[in-house]
C-alpha cells in the first residue's frame, strides 16, 4: 500500500505492507535507526515518536495508519549539525549511558515540554512514565528535564537523589537540600 | 515477528458493517491498535484482515445531552475522553480510572472501547462504565442493539459480540451524572502495568456500587448496597461478587484480601 508521510519535516512518498510497524518503516525503510525497538508491546517506549503532535508507541502502529502524517524522530532534533537544547541538557547531566532509551525518552520530554513548559518533579516523571531506562539513570533525565525546562542545575553538576517533590524543594546550588535528599557530588 | 494481513481502512459506518458481514468471522476491528497489534505480534490473534474505524468520523468525538447522557465513540482515546470537560465535571469516576491507565503514549492511542470490548478482567474502564449504568450500543449491518455492561461480558476475553457487530459507541446514562466516585487500583509501578485488583466506588441517591477488576473472568458489578449499610456487609457483598485466581501477579488470598483493604478505604473516603 502506499502511503504519503512527512518525517521530520521531509516528505516521503513509499509502497509499504499492511504489516509493517511505523516503527518498521521508519527503521528499516527510512533508515531512521534512532527509534529503538525494546520491548514490542507498549512498555518500554524506546520507540515513541510524535505523530500529528501525539507521542505514540511507533511498535503498536502500523504504517498505514500513519498515512498521511506528520512524524517527528529524535533525529529531527538536532538542527544544522546542533544538538537542541534537551539533548545539550541530556549530554550536561550525563542523562545518557547505554542511550538504548534515550530516542523515544527525548521525544516524551519534547512533548512534555510543549504541553508543560515548567514541569515540576512529579510531572516529569509522570511525564515519562511511559519510558524505562533500564540503566536506571532517572535523577539525570529528571535533572536534564529541569536543566532543559529553564529551571536551574545548568552546571550539569549531580545535586540531589530522591530528594522533594518539587524543583522548588531542591533549590539549586543550595546545600539545604541535603537534608532531604542525599548529596552526592556537586 | 508480524505475521502478514490484509488492510482495510474503511470511511463510512455502512461500509465498516458491509465488510463484517462478509468477512466478520475472519478478521479484527482495529482502533488504538494497543491490544490488537501486541496480540498479533504474539501469535494470539491472527486475522486474515484488519479493519481500521479510525477514518469513520460518526465513530469519532464525545457528545454529551441532558436526556441521553454521555456518548463515547468507538474512535475515541482515552486522551481524548480526559480532555473533555463534561467527563471531568459529571463522571470524575469515569476520569479517575481513564488517568490510570497505562501510559501517556498509550492513553494517546488506545481506545475507550478497546479497553472493554476485549473483555480483559483487568479493563481499567469498565469498573467505572459498570458503576454508573452505562451501555454498549452494538451494531451490524442487521441494525443496532444496547446492552447494559454487565451483561456484555461473557468470560474471560468472551463478549456479547457476534461476528459481524461491532461496539459503536458506549453511553453513560444522564442520571449518573454528577455521582461521587473513586478507583483505587493496585499495581506495581505506574504506567506499565496491568491492574492487580481494580475496585471503583460510587454513590448517587442513596445507592453504593462497587465495579470490581481482576477478580474474576469478567469485570464484576456489585449493586443492591444502600447507604447506611455497614461496612462488613459491603465488604460481604464484595467477596461474594469476585472469584480470584492464582496467578504470576499474586496469590488468590491476595486479591481477595485487597478488594477488601480497597472497599474499606474507598467507603472512608468517598463522602
Amino acid at each position: 500500500m502506499r502511503i504519503a508521510i512527512t518525517v521530520n519535516g521531509r516528505a516521503y512518498a513509499r509502497d509499504v505492507e499492511p504489516h509493517w510497524t511505523l516503527l518498521r518503516f521508519l527503521r528499516e525503510d527510512l533508515g531512521l535507526t534512532g527509534t529503538k525497538e525494546g520491548c514490542g508491546a507498549g512498555e518500554c517506549g524506546a520507540c515513541t515518536v510524535i505523530l500529528d503532535g501525539k507521542t505514540v508507541n511507533s511498535c503498536m502502529v502500523l504504517a498505514v495508519e500513519a498515512d498521511g502524517a506528520r512524524v517527528e524522530t529524535v533525529e529531527g532534533e538536532a538542527r544544522e549539525g546542533r544538538l537542541s537544547e534537551i539533548q545539550q541538557a541530556f549530554d550536561r547531566h550525563h542523562a545518557v549511558q547505554c542511550g538504548f532509551c534515550t530516542g523515544g525518552m527525548i521525544m516524551s520530554v519534547r512533548d512534555l515540554l510543549v504541553r508543560n513548559p515548567k514541569p515540576t518533579v512529579d510531572e516529569i516523571k509522570a511525564g515519562i512514565e511511559g519510558n524505562f531506562c533500564r540503566c536506571t539513570g532517572y535523577q539525570q533525565i529528571v535533572e536534564a528535564v529541569l536543566d532543559a525546562s529553564g529551571q536551574g542545575w545548568g552546571d550539569g553538576a549531580l545535586k540531589v537523589v530522591g530528594a522533594a517533590a518539587s524543583p522548588g524543594a531542591v533549590a539549586p546550588s543550595s546545600a539545604a537540600a541535603g537534608a532531604e535528599g542525599r548529596l552526592q557530588h556537586a | 515477528m508480524f505475521r502478514e494481513f490484509e488492510y482495510a481502512g474503511p470511511a463510512t459506518r455502512g461500509e465498516v458493517h458491509e465488510i463484517l458481514s462478509r468477512r466478520g468471522g475472519e478478521a479484527k476491528l482495529l482502533a488504538g491498535g494497543t491490544d490488537l497489534l501486541v496480540n498479533i505480534r504474539a501469535g494470539v490473534a491472527r486475522p486474515a484482515l484488519v479493519i481500521d474505524v479510525k477514518k469513520v468520523t460518526a465513530f469519532h468525538g464525545t457528545r454529551w445531552d441532558a436526556k441521553t447522557g454521555l456518548v463515547i465513540g468507538a474512535a475515541v482515546t482515552i486522551n481524548e475522553l480526559l480532555a473533555d470537560p463534561i467527563v471531568n465535571e459529571r463522571f470524575p469516576l469515569l476520569a479517575e480510572c481513564a488517568r490510570d491507565l497505562a501510559s501517556y503514549q498509550i492513553r494517546n492511542r488506545a481506545t475507550v472501547v478497546g479497553n472493554v470490548v476485549n473483555a480483559s478482567p483487568c479493563s481499567d474502564m469498565a469498573p467505572a462504565l459498570l458503576c454508573l449504568g452505562a451501555r454498549a450500543v452494538i451494531s451490524s449491518k442487521r441494525g443496532e442493539r444496547e446492552i447494559p455492561f454487565e451483561r456484555f461480558f461473557q468470560g474471560v476475553k468472551k463478549t456479547v459480540l457476534l461476528e459481524d457487530e461491532l461496539l459503536e459507541r458506549i453511553v453513560v446514562p444522564a442520571s449518573s451524572a454528577g455521582a461521587r466516585g473513586s478507583y483505587r487500583k493496585l499495581k506495581r509501578i505506574n504506567g506499565h502495568d496491568l491492574g492487580i485488583v481494580g475496585v471503583a466506588l460510587f454513590r448517587k441517591d442513596g445507592k453504593i456500587r462497587l465495579g470490581i477488576s481482576s477478580s474474576a473472568p469478567t469485570p464484576v458489578l456489585v449493586e443492591g448496597l444502600a447507604e447506611g449499610d455497614d461496612e462488613s456487609r459491603v465488604v460481604a457483598a464484595a467477596r461474594a461478587a469476585i472469584s480470584p485466581i492464582d496467578d504470576l501477579r499474586c496469590s488468590r488470598e491476595y486479591r481477595e484480601f485487597m478488594v477488601e483493604v480497597f472497599v474499606k478505604r474507598l467507603l472512608r473516603e468517598v463522602k
